[in-house]
């Protein structure tokens, strides 16, 4: 039963501690040949072929391959390709891959786990004829070579004894590191590079392209650009006695000379500028910086700089613009600064961009842009670049060498033509992380089938609500209805004499199909939410649940999960509870039917009066609500009216509030305070709830500036106060007014997360915006995994279900929490680049004078938003002509001073000289600057006139991220 | 105490064992069915449950007709009437002594029991009662033999002869009781000039000879030869019994005054007593000694 | 997934064993002559002294006319662990390690054979790797026997824990100190098994009750794979210690 083989201990030295761990060592693991005819295989045990056809033209015997570590680390991409099958990857490659890069591991798991791939893993380090002890003083990464060469002779051994005939296969092994090459042949492995062996591949042309550029960085000093890193030990030597700290770098989005590392011992982050100061930190990885002694500190420069388009070659240009700018004098506004003196983890990913390619006809090497600013150009090497360069591509970042400018990457695969929607789409998808593949088999599998009906015996299990007037309002075109409600009048009265009113709010049940720990679940799990672009929805659950099952469309018989309240008329809730029911509603209405259906007094059926009580309650609740402190937010909301064939954007409008739009919002919070309410009894360490912190004072401290410069004194003490006064600072004459301020206010606030009940002190649970003491997501599980959860915990508590163990175990929760809260950021990020990306289209052919508010001053530039297309973006200001009061934060020129809060008119227009980047830019209309603003008159010369605009001023940011905030702190 | 102390490695360790046979009897471990039936009574060291008789310890079995008991290696003594035992007092109680016999529960020495100075037939009075720490006090080791056992198991001892009594000028070693065998006598004095005395319940005294000293003495004489001090040459034949029993209980043999004897003339051929605590020379003495018992009993 | 990766794609444990096999199990019986009873017992790494006193008289206080009174002392070395440090006994652990050891103890042994008797079982851990609880019950239970002392049946403990592979939960029995550390849960189970009884059930974590069956029926396994390791070593002490003199009849 177990056999316990030869027993050897590991030892590891730390300061004092010694440990020794057991390693037990095994006889009964499989080689996972087909060509092997000693160990007993099962049939779906055999990973490697028996005839393993060799497709490199150096090797023309069959073979098998064995992968050095960092042949995994580097050629990952390689790998992926369908090229290299029958390759071994050893339990020793296994582990180092895991320790030092996870998301390489993962992929190699992917690698391992396809069938087709016949990539097999040998556990060597258990095997007691592989095993190899660390000889003392010998390096751990020698000893895990000698143990991979360990393992391949014992192949080839282990192979050639059971060698039927000839034909049987070798064992190659493929390194990059020279030296264990050398000891390998001494040996009598065989063994090749890499890149010789790909080179040399038949049949897969794309197979180069993928080779990583892995030279390494510190050892071209030859014609060096920059200095050298140091060496981990130096670096860890130099954090241990504080001459050096470590931190995460981030890159500055609008200048890339400079970025910025926060730093547990300053307050302040620590500044970084030039090319040497960053010296080849990429945006996340984790540096060791030096600072500075503080009299060479500096200030952040206000700045916008782009690298410039053309390749440079391998030189650092010129960094006095930078420079000149940032010697300021203001002791109080310098930051500590500081340069990068080592990487201790990189954190590179692959990254979406366009290709920009050599002007030399012919040349392999290219430079990539990415579309994300803060990360640098790469150099690529492709011999398809006549392809790829009207393409969206994804480059991997391979190193950057001490000799190169920019950092050497390469292709890894195209997303689809510049410009075309799908591929734009892809872009903006990949670069927020939004999982967004079609669902898998095993995912479908767990669907009901297409002409699924309700079960009998479900409803029996369930409250049927069926004869009940139950309607559901949404907006225009919704296809995933989650929620549906009623209201009706119940006989008799409250001690005090008042009207009792039975309230429902109907929510899809979804959690009835999505089963916990199915394929369905994991999938659903791992995006977390529903994605909306303007012109695609890439769903949580597949289409059958979100758009017809789930969906509580009208005059269908569909499963929900119901909370039925009693209210009395003053709508102060006299009892609650929660039950699974059947209904059918009765109809689907828009916000805008509803509303009528609700004017409309000639109407006198059930769905009218229903909705009138549930209209009047409503109203009730909100005044409770906002006399409770909640803050009215605003956020600039538009809809794009798409074109019906080309699902081009043709106009933009800004959405429509509506009573009935407040009305179900006031429904689903007093539906989601009361469950969360209900789980935070029930669970006192894993309900899943979502709390909104209140906003630290720091954050105000602009907003507060720029409205006492408009004359108004807000008080953020509270937030009960802030809306007061909010609601107070109105301007006779300018409607907008108030708005801007809490378009203003909405920015100051931190966000809302989802946390579990376990991981934060009950006064914690309090949601700032809402003014609520406790708060969760109930209400839409067809598109957001929290409520999901939500669902199985409320289930669970009211017997309706069983608990499993994920749901109740903390530490899942908690990584539930961080999942749920960074996809959730990246859907809405993703949004507004959607957003975004549809008004570039919009104004592809068009130029508009529109009336503009200034959002911030900045020292080249003022933030504008225009209030028609909630559209944002820089106006520049050149400095020959504006002079910037950084105390006042305001701009001057003349008689002219921009400020906070002023109303300009603005002249809008795509800038599509670069056809690969395109920009929306804003010039001044109003008030009129001589030889700076726009001529009106001019209107008819549209295209003309881009040219004649300064290039050093129309420095634009990236189209991506003209900002158009969708409503980000509701719910 | 300065010295050499001699460590050794667990590995390096020596084996005891000197099999005396290659067949090995059936083995019987806690919880073990022994029978399935109910034809046989249920002995020590075993118990019956779901109609199964079980074992309750681990060792060989034992059947008188149908009296089904488990012997086990070793374990507290159990004693039997007549038996001879070395033991120590524990405490002085009302007309009686504690005292410590290696049994489970303490065993009781009834002022009746004793003999005291004065003629066998004297009866006790309440001064006797007084003066009972003068004859044993705690800690005092005597020879006894077991007269009655009570209901709960603990023996009654009695020491109304002249060999039983209070034990002093020598030194006690303790034994598994298992490994003494049971003889028609225990006390035996040695060729050595050595007398010992091995009780039952695993406790050997080892004394000089004084049989010489025990006739007819008065009180006052036996004070006297407490004081007494023992040669050197009797000291050293005593502790080379000591050391030679010791190499028997490490190989498990049984205790008699054949074996012992056997030892001790093994062991002549180590000049110094302190040589006879080296494990290689305890399993020589142990080894040799079983070699001259099988050759006895072969005759 | 819950718990950290315990097992590795080809469903090893971080040391190489199977989910389903034990740590090696080494032991010795009647290892000091001093006590009535004694024994050592090495589960990988983790080693055990366990001495036996008694059955003797009981203390007054103690005293019991029901049965025997078992009494425990659980102790750990300076240097049982990775880190040298002073371990007073009696301190919060080592109270609770002696009060569960003694139940698991008095459920095996057939107390109620010697009323107002006491039985002391004093237990040293020498190295602790995990599952140091386990280890102690079966040593004592290996130095109970050598000293003689009746028994219902071995009383053997295991620990099991709980990991995934392949989406599958997997419960791993006799759970070793890196595992143990790695934060999943660690069920104790001390048992009769060739009766099937339970004496001790301890869990360190929350584990959902979907799981419970299984960890459970792991590590009831684990009791009865120790269990037949018990016996075959003390078979081999029998044989050891036996001479001819046993088997004489009376």
């Amino acid at each position: 039963m177990w056999t316990s083989k030869t027993f050897l201990y590991k030892t590891k030295r730390g300061n004092i501690l010694k440990i020794v761990r057991e390693h037990y060592l095994r006889d009964d693991l499989l080689c996972g040949s087909g060509a092997c005819k000693t160990c007993p295989h099962k049939d779906d045990e055999i990973v490697l072929m028996s005839q393993a056809e060799s497709i490199c033209a150096l090797f023309d015997y069959p073979h098998y391959l064995v992968l050095d570590t960092n042949v995994v680390l580097h050629q990952i991409d390689v790998l992926e390709e369908d090229a290299l099958t029958n390759v071994i990857i050893l339990q020793t490659v296994l582990e180092e891959v895991k320790h030092q890069n996870t998301a390489i591991f993962q992929r190699l798991l992917e690698i391992i786990g396809n069938k087709r791939r016949k990539f097999y893993s040998f556990v060597n380090e258990h095997h007691k004829d592989t095993y190899v002890e660390r000889n003392p003083g010998e390096k751990q990464n020698d000893r895990n070579d000698r143990a991979i060469r360990r393992a391949v002779a014992w192949y080839e051994a282990h192979l050639s004894i059971n060698r039927v005939n000839i034909e049987s296969p070798r064992v190659v092994l493929l390194t990059d590191d020279e030296n264990n090459r050398k000891i390998a042949q001494d040996e009598g492995i065989i063994c090749c590079s890499v890149k010789d062996y790909v080179e040399n591949v038949n049949g897969f042309p794309g197979l180069v392209d993928k080779l990583s550029k892995n030279v390494i960085p510190e050892n071209c000093s030859k014609d060096a650009l920059y200095p050298a890193h140091l060496t981990p030990t130096q670096i860890h030597a130099g954090i241990r006695n504080g001459k050096l700290y470590q931190g995460i770098f981030h890159a500055s989005r609008d200048n890339f000379l400079e970025g910025s590392v926060v730093v547990n011992a300053f307050e302040k982050s620590i500044l970084l500028q030039g090319h040497i100061g960053i010296n080849r930190a990429v945006d996340g990885d984790t540096v060791a910086i030096e600072i500075f002694p503080e009299e060479e500190w500096r200030k952040p420069s206000d700045i916008v700089l782009e690298d410039k388009s053309e390749d440079p070659g391998d030189l650092l240009e010129e960094e006095t613009v930078l420079l000149k700018s940032t010697k300021t004098n203001s002791n109080d506004e310098v930051t500590p600064t500081g340069k990068v003196v080592g990487i201790i983890k990189r954190k590179w990913r692959q990254y979406c961009g366009i290709l920009m390619p050599s002007r030399l006809p012919g040349a392999t090497r290219h430079l990539f842009t990415p579309a994300e600013k803060r990360i640098p150009r790469v150099r690529i090497e492709t011999r398809q670049s006549d392809v790829l360069a009207s393409q969206r591509i994804l480059v991997a970042l391979d190193s950057w060498p001490r000799n190169s400018r920019y950092p050497l990457g390469h292709f890894v695969r195209a997303l689809g033509p510049i410009g075309d929607k799908d591929a734009e789409n892809e872009v903006i998808l990949l670069e927020h992380d939004v999982p967004h593949a079609r669902f898998s088999e095993a995912v479908l599998a767990c669907l009901p089938p297409n002409d699924w009906t309700i079960p009998k015996e479900e409803i029996n299990k369930r409250v049927d609500l069926r004869p009940i007037c139950i309607c559901s309002v949404d907006p225009p075109g919704c296809t995933d209805i989650d929620d549906a409600l009623h209201a009706r009048r119940i006989k008799g009265t409250t001690d005090d004499g008042l009207k009792k009113y039975e309230v429902g709010v109907h929510i899809a049940d979804v959690t009835y199909f999505v089963r916990p720990n199915t394929a369905l679940d994991k999938e659903a799990a791992s995006r977390s939410t529903t994605v909306y672009l303007v012109d695609r929805r890439i769903d949580m659950v597949p289409d059958l649940l979100s758009s017809n099952l789930c969906s509580l469309r009208g005059g269908e018989e569909r499963l929900a999960f119901s909370c039925v309240w009693e209210v009395d008329e003053n709508a102060n809730i006299l009892s609650t509870k929660f039950h699974k029911s059947v209904i059918k509603s009765a109809a689907a209405m828009t916000y805008e039917e509803a509303q009528i259906a609700i004017d409309d007094e000639s109407r006198k059926d059930e769905i009218a009066s229903s909705l009138r009580v549930l209209n009047s309650l409503a109203k009730k609740l909100k005044r409770r609500r906002l006399d409770n402190g909640a803050l009215l937010l605003a956020s600039p909301e538009i809809r794009f009216q798409v074109d019906s064939e080309t699902h081009d954007p043709v106009e933009v409008q800004a959405k429509k509030l509506m009573d009935t739009n407040s009305m179900v919002e006031e429904f689903m919070l007093l539906a989601n305070i009361s469950v969360a309410q209900r789980l935070a009894a029930e669970y006192p360490q894993c309900a899943l709830l979502r709390r909104h912190p209140a906003p630290p004072p720091v954050n105000f401290v602009n907003f507060l500036k720029a409205a006492r410069q408009q004359g108004f004194e807000l008080d953020v003490s509270t937030n009960k106060s802030f809306s007061k006064s909010l609601d107070e600072a109105v301007i006779p004459g300018r409607p907008y007014f108030n708005t801007l301020l809490r378009i203003m206010a909405t920015r100051c606030m931190q966000q809302a997360v989802y946390f579990s009940s376990g991981t934060c002190a009950q006064e914690d649970f309090y949601h700032y915006g809402l003014a609520c003491p406790i708060y969760t997501h109930f209400t839409s599980p067809i598109r957001r995994y929290a409520d999901v959860i939500v669902h199985r915990l409320l289930a669970a508590c009211v017997g309706c279900d069983v608990t499993h163990a994920s749901l109740l175990d903390n530490k899942a929760a908690d990584a539930l929490c961080d999942n749920l809260n960074y996809r959730h950021r990246q859907a809405q990020y993703a949004g507004r680049a959607s957003v975004a990306l549809n008004t570039h289209i919009l104004f592809r052919n068009r130029v508009e004078i529109e009336s503009a508010v200034v959002l911030a001053v900045k020292r080249n530039a003022l933030q504008v938003l225009i209030p028609k297309y909630g559209l944002e973006g820089p106006l520049y200001l050149p400095s020959d002509k504006f002079t910037y009061n950084d105390e006042e934060h305001v701009q001057i020129c003349g008689k002219v001073i921009l400020k906070t809060f002023d109303e300009l008119t603005v002249r809008l227009s795509l800038d599509s000289s670069n056809l690969q980047h395109r920009k929306l830019i804003f010039q001044l209309v109003k008030p009129y600057v001589p030889d700076f603003s726009y001529k009106v008159e001019d209107m008819d010369v549209e295209f003309v006139e881009e040219s004649d605009l300064p290039q050093k001023i129309e420095k634009k940011r990236k189209g991506t991220e003209a900002k158009l905030s969708k409503k980000s702190k509701k719910k | 105490m300065t010295g050499h102390v001699s460590i050794r490695l667990a590995s390096e360790r020596v084996n005891h064992s000197v099999s005396s046979s290659n067949v090995l009897p059936r083995f019987y471990t806690p919880g073990e069915v022994i029978t399935g039936t109910q034809d046989f009574m249920r002995g020590h060291g075993t118990y019956a449950e779901d109609d199964c008789l079980k074992s309750s310890v681990a060792g060989v079995m034992q059947k008188v007709n149908k009296l089904i008991c488990i012997r086990p290696l070793k374990s507290r003594y159990v004693g039997e009437i007549g038996d001879v035992v070395v033991g120590r007092i524990l405490e002085v109680q009302q007309r009686r002594w504690k005292v410590e016999t290696n049994s489970r529960l303490d065993s009781v020495l009834q002022l009746s029991s004793v003999n005291l100075p004065g003629g066998e037939l004297r009866r006790r009075s309440v001064e006797d009662e007084q003066m009972m720490r003068m004859y044993l006090q705690e800690g005092d080791l005597i020879s006894a033999e077991v007269q009655s056992l009570f209901s709960d198991g603990s023996l009654s001892l009695h020491t109304r002869s002249l060999k039983y009594g209070k034990l002093s000028q020598g030194t006690l070693v303790k034994v598994f009781p298992s490994l003494i065998k049971r003889r028609k006598n225990h006390f035996h004095n040695l060729l050595c000039g050595v007398s010992i005395i091995i009780g039952n319940n695993g406790f050997i005294w080892i004394s000089p000879l004084m049989q010489d000293l025990m006739i007819e003495e008065s009180k006052d004489e036996i004070n006297n030869y407490e004081s007494q001090s023992v040669s050197k040459s009797d000291r050293e034949a005593m502790a080379r019994v000591k050391n030679c029993i010791l190499a028997l209980v490490a190989s498990k043999m049984m205790l008699d005054d054949t074996s012992i004897m056997f030892a001790y003339e093994e062991s002549l051929k180590y000049d110094s007593v302190k040589d006879l605590l080296d494990p290689e020379a305890m399993l020589d003495i142990a080894f040799l000694t079983q070699h001259k018992i099988n050759n006895i009993m072969d005759e | 997934m819950p718990g950290p990766d315990l097992l590795s794609s080809q469903g090893l444990r971080l040391d190489g064993r199977r989910p389903n096999e034990l740590r090696r199990i080494r032991c010795k019986m009647g290892v000091f002559t001093q006590p009535d009873g004694s024994a050592y017992l090495e589960q990988g790494n983790t080693k055990v002294l366990a001495a036996v006193y008694g059955p003797h008289q009981a203390a007054k206080s103690k005293s019991s006319t029901e049965g025997v009174v078992v009494n425990c002392q659980y102790s750990m070395a300076t240097f049982s662990t990775g880190e040298r440090k002073n371990r007073p006994r009696g301190d919060r652990k080592s109270q609770e390690m002696s009060l569960h050891l003694r139940q698991a103890l008095t459920a095996a042994i057939k107390t109620e054979l010697y009323p107002r008797s006491q039985i002391d079982v004093y237990v040293e851990v020498l190295q602790a790797d995990g599952g140091a609880y386990c280890v102690c019950v079966n040593a004592a239970t290996l130095a109970l026997i050598d000293a003689g002392i009746p028994l219902r049946a071995y009383a053997c403990a295991c620990s099991a824990s709980m990991a995934w592979h392949g989406g599958q939960p997997e419960p791993l029995v006799d759970v070793g100190h890196v595992e143990e550390a790695a934060g999943g849960v660690v069920l104790t189970v001390a048992s009769l098994p060739s009766t099937e009884n339970i004496a001790l059930l301890e869990m360190s974590h929350r584990l959902h009750m979907d799981y419970f069956d299984v960890v459970l029926s792991r590590a009831m396994q684990g009791c009865r794979d120790i269990e037949v390791i018990l016996d075959k070593a003390v078979r081999e002490h029998l044989a050891e210690g036996w001479t001819k003199e046993d088997v004489v009849t009376i």
